[in-house]
C-alpha cells in the first residue's frame, strides 16, 4: 500500500469520514487510515491505499474532499520533510523532464507570495528540469502547512505535509446544481452541497433505482441522478411535484438533463402507499417534513368525528380524481413519520441497501440512544449540522438482514409519552430547564416534541 | 408515468387486497420520449417486475412486442436487441394522461401531465 494524504474541506466536518467511507465502497477501494489520526479541526488525513488508480476513483465524485496527494514527506519541521523526501529519491526520476507547478499553502494562516518561493526554493535539490507551467502543468506538487483553527495561529506550523497531487474531489457539482441556478425550488430545498454528499451517502451509482417518499421539488432524484442512479419521488402534495408553468420538478429535470434517469413522481402519502411488495429500492434519500420548515401531514383529519364517509364529490367527480384537490389532512407526528419511514426501508430496501435522512434534534437533550432502530436496519454514520439550540443529524442506515413481516420500528417509546405532551403545553416552560422524563424516569429523546419547542425558530 | 413505474404500483383501498394488480389502464394518451439506453438498470429491475401484467398492460396500449414468457434474467446474456426492446416499452413509453382503474374494487387513479395521483378518499384509507 502507498501512503497518500487527503485534504478535505474545513466544514461539515462529521460527514466528511461518512462520505470517505461511503466513497470507498462505492468505488470497492481498500482504504486504511488511524481513526485517531482524524480530527474534526484538521483538514488532513493520511491515508493507505493500494495503487495510484485507486486514489482517483476514490475522490472523483468525493464532495468533502478537496485533494489527494501522494505524500513524499510529512513532520513538523521542514528538516523532517525534507529527511523523509530524500529519504525515497526513486520517487523523483519520472517527473525529471515534465512541465510542473508547486504551490504552498497554509491551513489556519497566510503566507506571502516570497515566503511561498522561499519555501519552494527549499526543495530545489529535487532537481527537476521541466518546464514551470502555472496553468497546465503535467504534474502538480503542494506543500501544505497545519496552523490549526486557533484564532492566534502560531508562528510555526504544527504539521507539514509534502506530496504530489494525484486528483481532486468533485466539488464544481456544488455550483452546477446551486440552488440559486435551479429553475424550480422551494423553500424547503435542500442546498446542493448536502444534496450531493446524500447521493453519496447513499451510495448512488448506475443502475440503482433510489427513491425519495418526501419528494418536495426533487432535489435528492436530481443529485442521486448525476451519480447515474434511476430515481423516484412521491409526495402527498402534488402541487410541490407540478409547480407551475415552466417550473416543476419536470423542468428541473430538464434543466439537469436529467430525463432518462429521474423516471417519476407520484402524488400520495407514504403512509397510505401503493407499491407492491418487492426489493424494489437500491436506497431510500429523503429529508422528511417533521416540521420545522413545513409541517408533516398524512391522510385523516385532526378530528375523526367529522370523517365523511361517502366520497366528496366536485362537479360530480370524486374529489380525488381532481388533480389539485388536497385531500383532508392531519399532524404526522414525528415519532409516527420516523417509525413509517424506517419500517418502509427495512420492507422495500434491497439487502445491503441504505436508508439515509434528515433527523431533527434539540441539542441539549440529544444522546446517541436516541435514534430510532430497526431489526433490520443498522447505523452507519450519524452526522450532526448544528444551528445553535437545535441540530439536524444525517443519519444512514443499512438494510443488512431480511424483514420479518411484523417487525416494529423501536423509537424509544415516544408514542407512549406523547400523553404526556400537557407538560410541554404551559407557555412558560423552558426546554431546556425542565427535566425531562417520563414516568419510568427515563430520558426522552432529543428529537421529543421536537417541533413544540423550537417552534420559535424558523430557518 | 413509464410502464415500468406502472409494474410497480397497486391498488391499496383499504380492504382492496386481491386481484389489485396490475391497475387497467383507460382513456390514456401514449407518448414516446427517447432515452440513453442503460442496460445496468434493465438488469436491476426485469427480475422485480411481473412479466405477465406487463405484457397484459402493454397490450391494452397495443403494444405487441414482448414475448409471452420472459426470458432467463438470472444470467447476463440478455442479448441487446431484447434489452432495447425492453427500454422502448419499460422506459420510453410515457403514459401522459388518462386512468387507471383497480380490477378489483374500481377505483380509478387519475394521471394527468404524466404523474399519477394515487391519493386515496378518506373513507379508502
Amino acid at each position: 500500500m502507498t501512503k497518500y494524504f487527503i485534504q478535505f474541506v474545513q466544514s461539515h466536518e462529521e460527514f466528511r469520514l461518512p462520505e470517505l467511507e461511503s466513497l470507498a465502497k462505492i468505488e470497492n477501494v481498500k482504504i486504511s487510515y488511524n481513526r485517531e489520526d482524524y480530527k474534526k479541526n484538521c483538514p488532513f488525513l493520511i491515508i493507505e491505499i493500494d495503487t495510484e488508480e485507486e486514489a482517483i476513483r476514490l475522490v472523483k465524485r468525493a464532495i468533502l474532499i478537496r485533494n489527494i496527494y501522494e505524500l513524499w514527506g510529512t513532520g513538523k519541521s521542514y528538516e523532517e520533510v525534507h529527511t523523509r523526501v530524500k529519504a525515497k529519491p526513486e520517487r523523483w526520476p519520472p517527473y525529471n523532464y515534465k512541465s510542473f507547478k508547486f504551490t504552498v499553502s497554509a491551513f489556519g494562516s497566510t503566507c506571502s507570495s516570497d515566503y511561498q518561493v522561499g519555501i519552494i526554493n527549499t526543495f530545489a535539490y529535487l532537481g527537476f528540469k521541466g518546464e514551470i507551467n502555472l496553468k497546465d502543468p503535467e504534474v502538480q506538487f503542494g506543500v501544505l502547512e497545519d496552523y490549526g483553527l486557533d484564532p492566534a495561529p502560531p508562528t510555526e506550523p504544527y504539521m507539514i505535509y509534502f506530496g504530489r497531487l494525484i486528483a481532486s474531489g468533485n466539488r464544481d457539482l456544488i455550483q452546477t446544481y446551486n440552488l440559486k441556478k435551479r429553475k424550480y425550488i422551494g423553500n424547503t430545498s435542500m442546498d446542493a452541497e448536502l444534496s450531493l454528499i446524500m447521493a453519496n451517502q447513499a451510495l448512488a451509482a448506475p443502475g440503482k433505482l433510489i427513491y425519495d417518499p418526501f419528494v418536495g421539488t426533487g432535489s435528492f432524484l436530481l443529485t442521486c441522478a448525476q451519480f447515474g442512479s434511476f430515481t423516484m419521488g412521491s409526495d402527498i402534495d402534488g402541487r410541490q411535484i407540478r409547480g407551475k408553468t415552466n417550473r416543476s420538478i419536470k423542468s428541473n429535470v430538464e434543466q439537469y438533463h436529467l430525463r432518462g434517469k429521474v423516471l417519476d413522481t407520484f402524488v400520495f402519502d407514504i403512509c397510505h402507499h401503493p407499491w407492491r411488495d418487492n426489493l424494489w429500492f437500491d436506497a431510500i434519500v429523503t429529508d422528511p417534513p417533521y416540521g420545522v420548515r413545513a409541517g408533516a401531514k398524512t391522510l385523516g383529519r385532526k378530528n375523526p368525528s367529522k370523517r365523511s364517509l361517502t366520497t366528496k364529490l366536485i362537479d360530480g367527480t370524486p374529489a380525488y380524481e381532481e388533480e389539485n384537490s388536497y385531500p383532508p389532512t392531519k399532524p404526522y407526528e414525528m415519532s409516527e413519520v420516523l417509525s413509517d419511514l424506517l419500517e418502509f426501508a427495512a420492507r422495500f430496501l434491497v439487502l445491503g441497501g441504505r436508508l439515509v435522512y434528515w433527523l431533527p434534534t434539540v441539542v441539549d437533550e440529544y444522546s446517541n440512544s436516541d435514534l430510532p432502530e430497526h431489526p433490520s436496519m443498522r447505523l452507519i454514520s450519524n452526522s450532526e449540522q448544528n444551528f445553535g439550540q437545535w441540530a439536524r443529524r444525517l443519519i444512514t442506515m443499512e438494510k443488512f438482514k431480511e424483514n420479518i413481516i411484523g417487525d416494529r420500528a423501536n423509537i424509544h417509546n415516544v408514542k407512549g409519552l406523547d400523553n404526556l405532551s400537557f407538560v410541554y403545553k404551559k407557555k412558560d416552560v423552558s426546554p431546556n430547564e425542565e427535566e425531562i422524563t417520563n414516568t419510568k424516569g427515563k430520558k426522552k429523546p432529543g428529537h421529543y416534541l421536537f417541533r413544540e419547542k423550537v417552534g420559535l425558530v424558523e430557518i | 408515468m413509464r410502464l415500468v413505474a406502472h409494474n410497480m404500483l397497486q391498488c391499496h383501498v383499504k380492504g382492496c387486497n386481491s386481484n389489485n394488480f396490475p391497475l387497467q389502464l383507460s382513456n390514456v394518451e401514449i407518448e414516446i420520449q427517447e432515452t440513453d439506453f442503460n442496460p445496468m438498470f434493465l438488469r436491476n429491475i426485469l427480475p422485480k417486475l411481473e412479466w405477465n401484467a406487463l405484457v397484459k398492460t402493454a397490450l391494452q396500449i397495443n403494444i405487441t412486442t414482448l414475448p409471452n414468457v420472459l426470458p432467463d434474467t438470472s444470467t447476463d446474456d440478455l442479448d441487446d436487441e431484447f434489452l432495447k426492446m425492453l427500454h422502448r416499452v419499460l422506459l420510453e413509453t410515457h403514459i401522459q394522461q388518462g386512468k387507471m382503474i383497480c380490477p378489483n374494487c374500481n377505483h380509478v387513479y387519475a394521471i394527468k401531465d404524466g404523474i399519477p395521483n394515487m391519493l386515496l378518499n378518506e373513507n379508502e384509507t
